[in-house]
Protein backbone atom coordinates (compact mmCIF):
# COMPACT_ATOMS: atom_id res chain seq x y z
CA UNK A 1 0.00 0.00 0.00
CA UNK A 2 1.41 3.37 -1.22
CA UNK A 3 1.72 5.82 2.17
CA UNK A 4 -0.21 8.56 3.27
CA UNK A 5 1.94 11.93 2.11
CA UNK A 6 4.27 13.13 4.43
CA UNK A 7 4.94 16.64 5.08
CA UNK A 8 7.29 18.63 7.58
CA UNK A 9 6.19 21.88 8.01
CA UNK A 10 8.71 24.15 9.38
CA UNK A 11 9.13 27.79 10.49
CA UNK A 12 12.48 29.30 9.88
CA UNK A 13 14.77 31.59 11.55
CA UNK A 14 13.72 34.22 14.62
CA UNK A 15 9.87 34.08 13.21
CA UNK A 16 7.22 33.82 16.04
CA UNK A 17 4.27 33.84 13.95
CA UNK A 18 3.11 30.39 14.26
CA UNK A 19 -0.90 29.71 13.63
CA UNK A 20 -0.75 30.16 9.76
CA UNK A 21 2.01 27.27 9.74
CA UNK A 22 0.20 25.36 12.50
CA UNK A 23 -3.30 25.30 10.19
CA UNK A 24 -2.18 24.33 7.57
CA UNK A 25 -0.98 21.45 9.54
CA UNK A 26 -3.95 20.59 10.99
CA UNK A 27 -5.14 21.04 7.36
CA UNK A 28 -3.33 18.91 5.83
CA UNK A 29 -3.97 16.04 8.29
CA UNK A 30 -7.61 16.74 7.65
CA UNK A 31 -6.56 15.95 3.75
CA UNK A 32 -5.31 12.58 4.49
CA UNK A 33 -1.53 13.48 5.02
CA UNK A 34 0.99 12.66 7.50
CA UNK A 35 2.32 16.16 9.28
CA UNK A 36 4.96 16.13 11.13
CA UNK A 37 5.30 19.85 12.33
CA UNK A 38 8.25 21.07 13.62
CA UNK A 39 7.44 24.68 14.98
CA UNK A 40 9.55 27.89 15.30
CA UNK A 41 12.76 29.15 15.25
CA UNK A 42 14.22 26.22 12.85
CA UNK A 43 17.36 26.54 11.65
CA UNK A 44 17.63 25.69 7.92
CA UNK A 45 20.29 22.61 8.78
CA UNK A 46 17.87 21.00 11.35
CA UNK A 47 14.81 21.37 8.61
CA UNK A 48 16.88 19.37 6.47
CA UNK A 49 18.33 17.45 9.06
CA UNK A 50 14.73 16.70 9.81
CA UNK A 51 13.45 15.92 6.51
CA UNK A 52 15.91 13.10 5.90
CA UNK A 53 15.30 11.68 9.12
CA UNK A 54 11.77 11.50 8.57
CA UNK A 55 12.10 11.08 4.58
CA UNK A 56 9.49 13.28 4.19
CA UNK A 57 7.78 14.01 0.61
CA UNK A 58 7.06 17.50 0.77
CA UNK A 59 8.86 20.18 2.57
CA UNK A 60 6.43 23.40 3.61
CA UNK A 61 8.29 26.05 4.48
CA UNK A 62 6.87 29.30 6.79
CA UNK A 63 7.29 33.02 6.78
CA UNK A 64 5.98 35.93 8.00
CA UNK A 65 9.15 37.91 9.34
CA UNK A 66 10.89 38.77 6.11
CA UNK A 67 13.70 36.46 6.47
CA UNK A 68 12.50 34.18 3.46
CA UNK A 69 14.83 34.66 1.05
CA UNK A 70 17.97 34.36 3.43
CA UNK A 71 16.34 31.15 5.39
CA UNK A 72 14.77 29.59 2.11
CA UNK A 73 17.30 29.97 0.29
CA UNK A 74 19.78 28.40 2.44
CA UNK A 75 16.85 24.98 3.11
CA UNK A 76 17.23 24.71 -0.42
CA UNK A 77 21.31 24.97 -1.11
CA UNK A 78 21.44 22.42 1.77
CA UNK A 79 19.11 19.99 -0.14
CA UNK A 80 21.15 20.43 -2.99
CA UNK A 81 24.40 19.99 -0.60
CA UNK A 82 22.81 16.74 0.84
CA UNK A 83 21.99 14.92 -2.14
CA UNK A 84 17.85 14.87 -0.88
CA UNK A 85 16.27 14.28 -4.32
CA UNK A 86 12.32 13.87 -5.12
CA UNK A 87 11.53 16.25 -2.07
CA UNK A 88 8.67 18.67 -3.25
CA UNK A 89 9.47 22.61 -1.59
CA UNK A 90 6.07 24.53 -0.82
CA UNK A 91 6.32 28.01 0.99
CA UNK A 92 3.75 30.10 2.43
CA UNK A 93 3.46 33.53 4.45
CA UNK A 94 4.05 37.22 3.66
CA UNK A 95 6.05 36.95 0.44
CA UNK A 96 6.13 39.71 -1.84
CA UNK A 97 5.26 39.12 -5.57
CA UNK A 98 9.35 39.99 -6.85
CA UNK A 99 10.27 37.46 -3.82
CA UNK A 100 7.71 34.69 -5.46
CA UNK A 101 9.77 34.34 -8.50
CA UNK A 102 13.30 34.46 -7.43
CA UNK A 103 12.42 31.77 -4.60
CA UNK A 104 10.35 29.36 -7.97
CA UNK A 105 14.11 29.79 -9.05
CA UNK A 106 15.44 28.35 -6.27
CA UNK A 107 13.41 25.41 -6.66
CA UNK A 108 10.60 26.45 -4.43
CA UNK A 109 6.99 24.90 -6.36
CA UNK A 110 5.04 27.37 -5.18
CA UNK A 111 4.13 30.18 -2.58
CA UNK A 112 0.78 30.49 -1.18
CA UNK A 113 0.20 33.92 -0.05
CA UNK A 114 -2.37 34.94 2.74
CA UNK A 115 -5.96 34.00 1.46
CA UNK A 116 -5.11 30.46 -0.05
CA UNK A 117 -7.37 28.42 0.90
CA UNK A 118 -6.28 24.91 2.74
CA UNK A 119 -8.25 23.07 0.09
CA UNK A 120 -5.58 24.41 -2.74
CA UNK A 121 -2.73 23.59 -1.27
CA UNK A 122 -3.91 19.95 -0.14
CA UNK A 123 -4.64 20.00 -3.92
CA UNK A 124 -1.50 21.10 -5.42
CA UNK A 125 0.16 18.49 -3.15
CA UNK A 126 -1.58 15.69 -4.23
CA UNK A 127 -0.92 16.31 -7.73
CA UNK A 128 2.53 17.10 -7.74
CA UNK A 129 4.06 14.69 -5.10
CA UNK A 130 4.68 10.91 -5.76
CA UNK A 131 4.39 9.17 -1.96
CA UNK A 132 7.21 6.48 -1.33
CA UNK B 1 26.30 -4.90 5.79
CA UNK B 2 26.04 -1.93 7.85
CA UNK B 3 23.21 0.80 7.47
CA UNK B 4 23.46 4.61 8.22
CA UNK B 5 22.30 8.19 7.41
CA UNK B 6 19.65 7.44 4.22
CA UNK B 7 19.76 4.14 3.92
CA UNK B 8 18.39 4.13 7.13
CA UNK B 9 15.83 6.35 6.96
CA UNK B 10 14.99 4.59 3.65
CA UNK B 11 15.09 1.16 5.26
CA UNK B 12 12.98 2.99 8.05
CA UNK B 13 10.43 4.00 5.19
CA UNK B 14 10.46 0.76 3.76
CA UNK B 15 9.42 -1.22 7.60
CA UNK B 16 6.85 1.25 7.88
CA UNK B 17 5.10 0.28 4.88
CA UNK B 18 5.43 -3.60 5.47
CA UNK B 19 8.63 -4.96 4.57
CA UNK B 20 10.34 -7.05 6.28
CA UNK B 21 13.90 -5.97 7.72
CA UNK B 22 16.69 -8.15 5.87
CA UNK B 23 17.05 -11.32 7.61
CA UNK B 24 21.27 -10.14 7.75
CA UNK B 25 20.35 -7.07 9.79
CA UNK B 26 18.29 -9.14 12.43
CA UNK B 27 20.96 -11.02 13.15
CA UNK B 28 22.91 -7.78 14.32
CA UNK B 29 20.56 -6.49 16.71
CA UNK B 30 20.41 -7.60 20.48
CA UNK B 31 23.22 -5.20 21.21
CA UNK B 32 21.18 -2.16 21.91
CA UNK B 33 19.21 -1.01 25.46
CA UNK B 34 15.51 -0.66 24.36
CA UNK B 35 13.65 2.52 26.75
CA UNK B 36 9.75 2.41 26.15
CA UNK B 37 8.50 5.64 27.26
CA UNK B 38 5.31 5.88 27.92
CA UNK B 39 2.11 7.80 29.57
CA UNK B 40 -1.38 10.10 29.67
CA UNK B 41 -1.37 12.71 26.45
CA UNK B 42 0.30 15.91 27.53
CA UNK B 43 2.49 15.25 30.69
CA UNK B 44 5.70 15.66 29.00
CA UNK B 45 7.05 12.61 27.48
CA UNK B 46 8.74 14.47 24.36
CA UNK B 47 10.19 17.01 26.42
CA UNK B 48 11.96 14.46 28.82
CA UNK B 49 12.94 12.84 26.02
CA UNK B 50 14.28 15.60 24.87
CA UNK B 51 16.40 16.26 28.18
CA UNK B 52 17.09 12.47 28.36
CA UNK B 53 19.06 12.63 25.09
CA UNK B 54 21.16 15.31 26.40
CA UNK B 55 22.22 13.69 29.45
CA UNK B 56 22.63 10.43 27.25
CA UNK B 57 24.85 12.69 24.92
CA UNK B 58 27.13 14.19 27.41
CA UNK B 59 27.48 10.06 28.51
CA UNK B 60 28.68 9.74 24.90
CA UNK B 61 25.96 7.22 23.93
CA UNK B 62 24.14 7.41 21.10
CA UNK B 63 20.67 7.43 20.82
CA UNK B 64 17.76 6.18 18.16
CA UNK B 65 13.83 7.68 18.50
CA UNK B 66 10.78 6.15 17.59
CA UNK B 67 7.83 8.68 18.57
CA UNK B 68 4.64 7.89 17.75
CA UNK B 69 1.91 9.91 17.55
CA UNK B 70 -2.37 9.01 16.17
CA UNK B 71 -3.70 9.18 12.77
CA UNK B 72 -6.75 10.42 12.52
CA UNK B 73 -10.00 7.71 12.55
CA UNK B 74 -11.30 10.08 9.85
CA UNK B 75 -9.46 11.19 7.23
CA UNK B 76 -6.40 8.82 7.99
CA UNK B 77 -4.00 11.72 8.31
CA UNK B 78 -2.04 12.68 11.43
CA UNK B 79 -0.12 15.50 13.17
CA UNK B 80 2.77 14.38 14.28
CA UNK B 81 3.59 16.91 16.86
CA UNK B 82 6.25 15.47 18.89
CA UNK B 83 9.88 15.46 17.25
CA UNK B 84 8.23 19.33 17.32
CA UNK B 85 9.97 19.27 21.09
CA UNK B 86 13.42 17.17 20.69
CA UNK B 87 14.05 19.07 16.86
CA UNK B 88 17.49 20.68 18.15
CA UNK B 89 18.85 17.18 18.62
CA UNK B 90 18.43 16.81 14.82
CA UNK B 91 21.77 18.02 13.55
CA UNK B 92 23.20 15.60 15.85
CA UNK B 93 24.84 12.52 13.97
CA UNK B 94 24.62 10.27 16.86
CA UNK B 95 20.67 11.11 17.00
CA UNK B 96 18.53 9.75 14.77
CA UNK B 97 15.18 10.39 15.33
CA UNK B 98 11.13 9.20 13.52
CA UNK B 99 8.24 10.55 13.79
CA UNK B 100 5.60 7.72 13.53
CA UNK B 101 1.51 7.76 12.90
CA UNK B 102 -0.01 4.55 14.26
CA UNK B 103 -2.03 3.85 10.95
CA UNK B 104 -4.98 2.35 12.86
CA UNK B 105 -3.39 -0.06 15.18
CA UNK B 106 -3.87 0.06 18.74
CA UNK B 107 -2.19 -0.47 21.87
CA UNK B 108 0.06 2.62 21.80
CA UNK B 109 2.33 1.50 18.74
CA UNK B 110 2.42 0.90 15.31
CA UNK B 111 2.40 -2.50 13.22
CA UNK B 112 6.16 -1.59 11.93
CA UNK B 113 7.57 -0.66 15.62
CA UNK B 114 9.02 -3.94 16.78
CA UNK B 115 10.66 -4.14 13.34
CA UNK B 116 11.97 -0.10 13.34
CA UNK B 117 13.12 -0.61 16.70
CA UNK B 118 15.18 -3.75 15.42
CA UNK B 119 16.40 -1.60 11.81
CA UNK B 120 17.92 1.49 14.84
CA UNK B 121 19.71 -1.28 17.05
CA UNK B 122 21.16 -2.81 13.95
CA UNK B 123 22.50 0.56 12.97
CA UNK B 124 24.45 0.41 15.89
CA UNK B 125 22.58 3.58 18.46
CA UNK B 126 23.65 2.32 21.71
CA UNK B 127 20.17 3.52 23.23
CA UNK B 128 16.93 2.57 21.57
CA UNK B 129 13.97 4.85 22.93
CA UNK B 130 10.80 4.48 21.49
CA UNK B 131 7.39 7.13 22.71
CA UNK B 132 4.02 5.56 22.75
CA UNK B 133 0.73 7.44 21.38
CA UNK B 134 -0.35 9.38 24.88
CA UNK B 135 -1.87 6.21 26.59
CA UNK B 136 -5.04 5.47 28.73
CA UNK B 137 -4.99 2.56 31.06
CA UNK B 138 -4.98 -0.46 28.85
CA UNK B 139 -2.90 0.23 25.91
CA UNK B 140 0.79 -1.90 27.73
CA UNK B 141 2.19 -2.89 24.38
CA UNK B 142 5.14 -1.26 24.49
CA UNK B 143 6.13 -3.60 27.15
CA UNK B 144 6.18 -6.48 25.22
CA UNK B 145 9.16 -4.46 22.60
CA UNK B 146 11.66 -2.84 25.26
CA UNK B 147 13.51 -3.73 27.96
CA UNK B 148 12.93 -0.78 30.39
CA UNK B 149 9.63 0.75 30.52
CA UNK B 150 9.27 4.66 32.23
CA UNK B 151 5.68 5.71 32.59
CA UNK B 152 5.56 9.37 33.21
CA UNK B 153 2.62 11.06 34.47
CA UNK B 154 2.12 14.38 35.75
CA UNK B 155 1.39 15.86 39.72
CA UNK B 156 -2.34 15.88 40.20
CA UNK B 157 -3.17 13.25 38.16
CA UNK B 158 -5.24 10.94 40.11
CA UNK B 159 -4.80 9.50 43.82
CA UNK B 160 -3.83 6.18 45.25
CA UNK B 161 -6.26 3.79 43.48
CA UNK B 162 -5.65 5.44 40.63
CA UNK B 163 -1.87 4.11 40.82
CA UNK B 164 -3.41 0.52 41.99
CA UNK B 165 -5.46 -0.47 39.12
CA UNK B 166 -4.11 -2.87 36.58
CA UNK B 167 -2.33 -1.97 33.14
CA UNK B 168 -0.62 0.56 32.32
CA UNK B 169 1.00 1.39 35.95
CA UNK B 170 2.06 -2.19 36.18
CA UNK B 171 4.30 -2.04 33.65
CA UNK B 172 6.28 0.90 34.98
CA UNK B 173 10.00 -0.58 35.77
CA UNK B 174 10.76 3.41 36.68
CA UNK B 175 7.41 5.74 37.70
CA UNK B 176 8.24 9.46 36.46
CA UNK B 177 6.27 12.51 37.80
CA UNK B 178 7.48 15.27 35.27
CA UNK B 179 5.93 18.88 35.60
CA UNK B 180 7.42 18.96 39.35
CA UNK B 181 7.94 22.27 39.09
CA UNK B 182 4.69 22.87 38.21
CA UNK B 183 2.70 22.39 41.55
CA UNK B 184 5.57 23.48 44.69
CA UNK B 185 6.78 20.87 46.24
CA UNK B 186 6.94 17.73 45.09
CA UNK B 187 3.87 15.53 46.15
CA UNK B 188 4.72 11.96 47.90
CA UNK B 189 3.66 8.83 46.31
CA UNK B 190 2.45 5.68 47.70
CA UNK B 191 3.62 3.25 45.15
CA UNK B 192 2.43 0.40 44.95
CA UNK B 193 5.23 -1.65 44.23
CA UNK B 194 6.00 -4.46 42.02
CA UNK B 195 5.54 -7.87 44.17
CA UNK B 196 7.03 -10.15 41.68
CA UNK B 197 10.59 -9.09 41.50
CA UNK B 198 13.32 -7.87 43.45
CA UNK B 199 13.39 -4.59 41.53
CA UNK B 200 12.02 -2.04 43.73
CA UNK B 201 10.67 0.79 41.38
CA UNK B 202 11.51 4.40 41.84
CA UNK B 203 9.27 7.07 41.72
CA UNK B 204 11.68 9.94 39.80
CA UNK B 205 10.20 13.79 40.24
CA UNK B 206 11.37 15.56 36.62
CA UNK B 207 10.88 18.77 35.15
CA UNK B 208 11.48 18.74 31.63
CA UNK B 209 10.76 22.46 31.70
CA UNK B 210 14.44 23.10 34.48
CA UNK B 211 16.07 20.06 33.93
CA UNK B 212 15.74 19.45 36.74
CA UNK B 213 15.73 15.34 37.78
CA UNK B 214 17.14 13.95 34.11
CA UNK B 215 20.20 12.54 35.79
CA UNK B 216 18.25 10.93 38.30
CA UNK B 217 16.51 9.11 35.61
CA UNK B 218 19.21 8.71 33.39
CA UNK B 219 20.90 6.82 36.30
CA UNK B 220 17.73 5.03 37.21
CA UNK B 221 17.40 3.95 34.04
CA UNK B 222 21.06 2.47 34.34
CA UNK B 223 20.47 0.77 37.41
CA UNK B 224 17.06 -0.94 35.96
CA UNK B 225 19.65 -2.32 32.84
CA UNK B 226 22.13 -3.61 35.87
CA UNK B 227 19.15 -5.56 37.80
CA UNK B 228 17.97 -6.89 34.29
CA UNK B 229 21.41 -8.47 32.73
CA UNK B 230 22.26 -9.70 36.94
CA UNK B 231 18.64 -11.02 37.14
CA UNK B 232 18.51 -13.40 34.19
CA UNK B 233 15.21 -10.84 33.70
CA UNK B 234 16.53 -9.43 30.10
CA UNK B 235 16.87 -12.36 28.66
CA UNK B 236 13.61 -13.57 29.84
CA UNK B 237 12.17 -9.98 28.54
CA UNK B 238 13.45 -10.60 25.05
CA UNK B 239 12.64 -13.96 24.99
CA UNK B 240 8.81 -13.21 25.80
CA UNK B 241 9.61 -10.00 23.01
CA UNK B 242 10.82 -12.40 20.45
CA UNK B 243 7.91 -14.46 21.11
CA UNK B 244 5.19 -11.81 20.63
CA UNK B 245 6.96 -10.74 17.58
CA UNK B 246 6.41 -13.60 16.06
CA UNK B 247 3.04 -14.58 17.38
CA UNK B 248 1.75 -10.70 16.02
CA UNK B 249 3.50 -11.70 12.44
CA UNK B 250 2.07 -14.75 12.19
CA UNK B 251 -1.83 -13.61 13.04
CA UNK B 252 -1.17 -10.87 10.73
CA UNK B 253 -0.24 -13.41 7.91
CA UNK B 254 -3.07 -16.10 9.05
CA UNK B 255 -5.64 -12.95 9.20
CA UNK B 256 -4.17 -12.05 5.40
CA UNK B 257 -4.58 -15.85 4.98
CA UNK B 258 -8.41 -15.72 5.78
CA UNK B 259 -9.46 -13.05 3.87
CA UNK B 260 -7.86 -14.62 0.61
CA UNK B 261 -9.59 -17.80 1.75
CA UNK B 262 -12.55 -16.21 2.05
CA UNK B 263 -13.00 -15.14 -1.19
CA UNK B 264 -13.01 -18.36 -2.99
CA UNK B 265 -16.80 -19.56 -4.12
CA UNK B 266 -17.18 -22.32 -1.65
CA UNK B 267 -16.11 -20.32 1.10
CA UNK B 268 -19.34 -18.03 -0.35
CA UNK B 269 -21.46 -20.74 0.21
CA UNK B 270 -20.45 -21.90 3.50
CA UNK B 271 -20.86 -17.82 4.41
CA UNK B 272 -24.45 -17.52 2.68
CA UNK B 273 -25.42 -20.80 4.84
CA UNK B 274 -24.54 -19.76 7.98
CA UNK B 275 -26.41 -16.11 7.22
CA UNK B 276 -29.72 -19.09 5.91
CA UNK B 277 -29.17 -21.07 9.52
CA UNK B 278 -28.56 -23.90 7.73
CA UNK B 279 -24.69 -23.77 9.20
CA UNK B 280 -23.55 -23.21 12.46
CA UNK B 281 -21.27 -20.61 12.66
CA UNK B 282 -18.84 -23.48 14.62
CA UNK B 283 -19.49 -25.73 11.97
CA UNK B 284 -18.70 -23.05 9.75
CA UNK B 285 -15.17 -22.07 11.00
CA UNK B 286 -14.59 -26.02 11.37
CA UNK B 287 -15.10 -26.57 7.38
CA UNK B 288 -12.71 -22.85 6.55
CA UNK B 289 -9.96 -23.98 8.90
CA UNK B 290 -9.32 -26.63 6.43
CA UNK B 291 -9.20 -24.71 3.53
CA UNK B 292 -7.43 -21.66 5.04
CA UNK B 293 -4.23 -23.96 6.47
CA UNK B 294 -4.19 -25.63 3.25
CA UNK B 295 -3.87 -22.55 1.10
CA UNK B 296 -1.31 -21.08 3.85
CA UNK B 297 1.56 -22.14 2.35
CA UNK B 298 1.31 -20.25 -0.93
CA UNK B 299 1.14 -16.86 0.68
CA UNK B 300 2.95 -13.73 -0.27
CA UNK B 301 6.23 -14.02 -1.08
CA UNK B 302 6.82 -10.57 0.73
CA UNK B 303 5.57 -10.83 4.68
CA UNK B 304 2.59 -8.20 4.25
CA UNK B 305 2.43 -7.47 8.19
CA UNK B 306 -1.54 -6.64 7.97
CA UNK B 307 -4.50 -6.15 5.33
CA UNK B 308 -4.85 -2.11 5.55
Amino acid sequence: MRRPIKVLIAKAGLDGHERGALVVAMGLRDAGMEVVYTGIRNTPEQIVAAAVQEDVDVIGLSSLSGGHMAQFSRVMELLKKEKVKGVLVFAGGIIPDEDVKKLQKLGIKEVFGPGSTIASIAEFLKKNVRSK
Amino acid sequence: MTIQGKQLTKLVTRLEGGERLPAELYAQTGKARIVGITGPPGVGKSSLIDRLIDELRRQGKTVGVVVIDPSSPISGGALLGDRLRMQRHSEDDGVFIRSLATRRHRGGLTDSTPQIVHALDAAGFDIVIVETVGTGQDEVEVAEVVDSVVVVLMPELGDEIQRAKSGLMEIADVLVINKSDLFGAPETLADHRHSRTQWERPTIHTSARNGEGITTLSGALDAHHAYLVASGELARRRDRAARAEVIRLLQSRLSVSILCALEAPQAQTILTNVAKRKLDPYDAVQKLLVKILGSNNRSSKHVARSPR
